[in-house]
This record gives structure tokens, sequence and C-alpha cells, in this order.
């Protein structure tokens, strides 16, 4: 008798812990789509105020990387992988946004070239975001009891996105980001 | 947006997690945000109406302050209801790795959650010890800010997670145009000092040995010193040169503060370490009182290298004599560091901070709302 109160307390206390672990790995794959969603969304705001200034200011390089940029997002909208083709047009796009070309055209239309520092600057936190989010559902989908029972399920273990989403500086201020 | 704030440490005890709260949070009321604030707290009647009370719990100390241990049930039915009752758009909890209500909130609610810290401690046993543990209530924070540097770094060593850093603020336009304390203001070359003055790290011995020199270049300089301390160990103790010119006036409330700048040509901050973050550097800059500080990584910082404030070599009191010297008898020549200082000031100032703040809120809450977890 008290050998079977053991083992069925037992019993309910893996259950539960199992359900509290595959509940975190729900809340972390959707704390990571959300995220995704956020990068997304920032990528393609970022594109569309460069392209503002590629057009009131007439620069043909700048419009070429947000041509190419904007070639992947559609796949992008429509949830596919933030992949290496996808990581090699932004960062296309960011170098041509660090160009001196931008910079000598933002003397002209300062309010275009702060508004695509501003969309700038949160891709730069939205990939931290979607980065950090990464990082946790990995740590947690790596541990060996989940990878055991496949308590992540059929899902692909999602990747990091890299970029160099570094600002220029510009203005006289210090640095209030670092 | 509907935001609500979870601040871990008891609302009437001074301290700066509580003072950042009650600024951010009517900062974001003024913008027209929807706020409510949970907190621990004595004395209810000390609370705003945009604070609720979350009851006593036991006071435990933490990093150097009282933190209240909220992990009871009661704390924790009051959560839940403060959490159903306003149906957040994002929930902003404070110092979460301290064992309070930022961390019960943080276990509690699921959706778009967003947490500040505070604390720069390299060496944290409690962080350390509790990593495991804080794992599953720390994955749910969508974004990570950090008030510091040095608050960033600590949360990157124990916990392996970066964080934005957005500043503290400072409430630019309160500093402006105040009155000088009565007796001052009358042209007599007076430097300020603020800060607690029986700790060493604030410096006020180097400021105490710099003034012999001093007196040798400007005769008739005084000092007005502000700060909590044994006022009457240190006048016993001072050299009987200084004793008429050393005001000692003790702590003064937030309301007088501006006045104590506006009563100085220059404002001093000779600490000597362990500055995280120099608010009060920020606070004068703003009141338009010319800044010398020591020269310490975080003061350079908000001084621009100099150029929003002069610095000296940390703990070198004839070097900040001198450099005190040049400032008061030449006012002219700091004219364009005091109009630099102000525009540095403003980058700081509460408005522009809760811009960034809610700028992050937005970025996390997509159409999600804080909801009370199921597990």
């Amino acid at each position: 008798m008290d050998a079977l109160v053991v083992v069925v307390a037992l019993v309910v206390a893996i259950a539960t812990y199992l359900t509290w672990l595959a509940l975190r790995l729900d809340r972390l794959a959707a704390r990571v789509a959300d995220a995704r969603e956020g990068l997304v969304t920032q990528l393609v705001a970022r594109a569309d105020a460069a392209n503002t200034l590629a057009t009131c200011c007439a620069l043909t390089d700048l419009a070429d990387s947000v041509r190419r940029a904007r070639a992947v997002h559609p796949v992008l909208l429509a949830g596919g992988p933030l992949d290496g083709a996808v990581e090699l047009a932004e960062n296309v796009l960011s170098r041509s946004l660090r160009s001196g070309e931008v910079a000598a055209a933002g003397q002209r239309f300062p309010a275009e070239l702060h508004a695509v520092d501003s969309e700038a600057a949160r891709v730069a936190l939205a990939r931290q975001f979607h980065n950090d989010a990464v990082r946790d559902l990995r740590a947690l989908a790596g541990r060996r009891l989940v990878r055991l029972l496949h308590l992540a399920g059929r899902r692909p273990r999602p990747g990091y996105f890299e970029i160099d989403d570094a600002l220029p500086a510009r203005g006289d201020l210090p640095d209030l980001a670092t | 947006m509907r935001i609500g704030i979870a601040c871990p440490y008891t609302w009437d005890v001074p301290g700066g997690v509580q003072v950042h709260v009650r600024d951010l949070a009517e900062t974001l009321i003024a913008a027209g945000h929807e706020v409510s604030v949970i907190t621990p707290v004595d004395d209810e009647r000390t609370l705003p109406p945009y604070a609720v009370d979350v009851g006593r719990a036991l006071p435990v100390r933490y990093n150097g302050s009282v933190a209240r241990l909220l992990m009871g049930p009661v704390s924790a039915a009051r959560v839940r209801r403060w959490l159903r009752e306003h149906d957040f758009d994002v929930l902003h909890v404070h110092e979460p790795s301290a064992p309070s209500i930022g961390l019960l909130a943080c276990m509690l609610a699921d959706g778009p959650i967003v947490a500040t810290f505070h604390t720069a401690n390299p060496r944290s046993r409690f962080l350390t010890a509790a990593h495991g543990a804080l794992q599953p209530s720390f994955e749910k924070l969508r974004a990570r800010i950090a008030v510091s540097e040095a608050a960033r770094r600590t949360l990157v060593e124990h916990l392996g997670a970066d964080a934005i850093l957005i500043p503290n603020g400072v409430a630019v336009d309160g500093f402006a145009d105040a009155e000088p304390l009565p007796g001052y203001g009358d042209g007599q070359p007076t430097v300020v000092f603020l800060g607690r003055i029986d700790e060493p790290r604030k410096g006020l011995d180097v400021l105490l040995a710099a003034m012999g020199p001093l007196l040798a270049t400007v005769p008739d300089v005084r000092l007005l010193v502000a700060g909590p301390g044994d006022v009457a160990g240190l006048r016993a103790r001072l050299d009987p040169r200084l004793r008429d010119r050393v005001d000692l006036i003790g702590l003064v409330s937030d309301a007088d503060k501006p006045r104590v700048f506006a009563s100085g040509q220059v404002y001093c901050a000779p600490n000597t370490g362990q500055e995280s973050f120099g608010i009060v550097l920020l606070e004068a800059m703003a009141a338009g009182t010319p800044v010398v500080a020591s020269d310490l990584d975080a003061f350079r910082r908000v001084l621009d290298d100099g150029r929003a404030g002069r610095l000296f070599e940390v703990g070198d009191p004839a070097r900040l004599a001198a450099v005190l010297a040049e400032v008061l008898t030449d006012p002219g020549g700091v004219t364009d560091l005091v109009r630099h200082a102000h525009t540095v000031a403003k980058a700081y100032d509460w408005r522009t901070i809760a811009e960034r703040i809610v700028g992050v809120y937005q970025m996390v809450s997509g159409d999600g709302r804080v909801s009370v977890a199921s597990g």
C-alpha cells in the first residue's frame, strides 16, 4: 500500500515537472515567434525609411541596397527563414547607410536621415530581443531530458540572426547608448 | 498604453529605485499613458493615487539596502488581482533579481514583460546561487534594460544575458531657474558639495584638503556642504582656518536640491570610486552650475570627456584646488562649458528617457496582453 502511494506520488511529480517544462518551451516558442515578427517588421520599416531618403536625394547606391533588401522581405513576411541570404542583403543596406554619401545627404534632409537612424536603432534592439529569445529557447530545448523525450516537438530549433547593425556616429552629443 | 510597474522596495523608504519608479510613472502619466504601480509600503497614506499597496512583508538585507521578502500567498494574491484588474499592455518589473515583488510579478505574469536592472554588483552571491531558480522567470522577459554600464556587466556576467542601456533620467526643467538658499547668491564665491558627508568614497575629505590651497588664491571662498551624516562630528574635526568657511546644512529635501545648486558658482564631485552613474552631476548641469569632478570613468562619460565639466585627477587635492580656482576666478571662461552641459543634461531628461522606454514597450508588446500565468 505504502509503496503504491510512493509510486503514485512519484508519477504525479514527474508528470507535473514534465508538463511544466513543456509549458516553458511553449512560452519560449511564442516569445521567439513574437520577437521574430517584431524583427521582420523593423527590417521592413528600416528599408522603407532608407527608400524615402534614397528617393529624395537621388542616391543610387542606397537605392540599390534597398532594392536588394526588399527583394527578400516578401518571403520573410510569409514566414520564410531568417537565413544567410537575408543577413547578406541587410548587411549591404547597413553598409550603404554608413556611407559618406548618406551623411552628406543628411545635411540637406535631416528629418529623413533622422527617420532612417531611428529605424536602424530599432533594428538593433529588435535583433537583440530576437537573439535573447532564441538563446533562452535553445538553452532549454538543448537539455538532455528535453531532447530525450522530444518535449520540444518537431519544431526546428531557431537560429540567431547576425547582421552588422552598428550605427554611424552623428552629431556632437556623447554616445548615450554606451 | 496601459502600463503596470512593479517596484521591489518599500515606497516610503528613500532609495534610488523608488525615485526612478516614481519619476518614470509620473513622466509616463504626463505623456498620456495609463500607469499603475504596485509596491510594498509602510504607511499607505504616502502612496500617490497611481500606486497600490502589496502589503507588508519580511525585511531582508539585499545588496546593501533593505528589500522586502515578498513571496507569501497574500502578496501573490494581490499581484494576481492587480494583473487581472488592469489588463496591462506591458508589465515593467524593477530589479527582478532581488527576492521581492519585481520577481514575484514576473513569476505570476505571462505576456509582454520588461525588466530594469539597477544593481551593479560584480560578485553577487545571491545571483550566482539563484541563477538556476531564476531562469524560468527570467526567460519570460521580452526585454532587459540596465541603468548603467556596470549594471549591464553584472547581468552579463551572472545571467549570460545582454541588456539595453537606458540611463536614469533627470527632471531637467525642475532644476532650471531655482532661487539660491537664504544667505547665498550674494556674489561671494561658493563651492557646493552634495552627498553623504561620512561616506569616504564621496570624497568630501579630498575637497576639504583642497580648501587650504584654494584659500590662498580665492581668499573669500566658502564651501556649502549639503548631505546627511554626522554634522557635529565633522564640524569638530575641521581645520580651524576652515571653520567659518564651511557651512554644513545637513540633509536637504528633494525640493531644495535645485536651490543648493543655485547657491554656488561651482558644484564639486570629488568622489573617489565606485560611482556607477553621475546622476547628481546631471542635476547640477541641468541647473546651469559649472561642474568640477574627479575623472572617474562614469563622470568622464557624463561630462563628455571634459567638454561639459572640468575633470581633475581622482583624490588629488592640489589639482582640485587649481581647477576650482580657475572656474571661480574666471566665470566667463566656463560659459561654453555650461551651455554644452545643459545640452548633455537634456539628453537625460526624463521625457527623453521615458520615450526610449516606451519605444521598448512598443517593440515587445505587439498585440499581446499581460495575463496571469497558468503555471
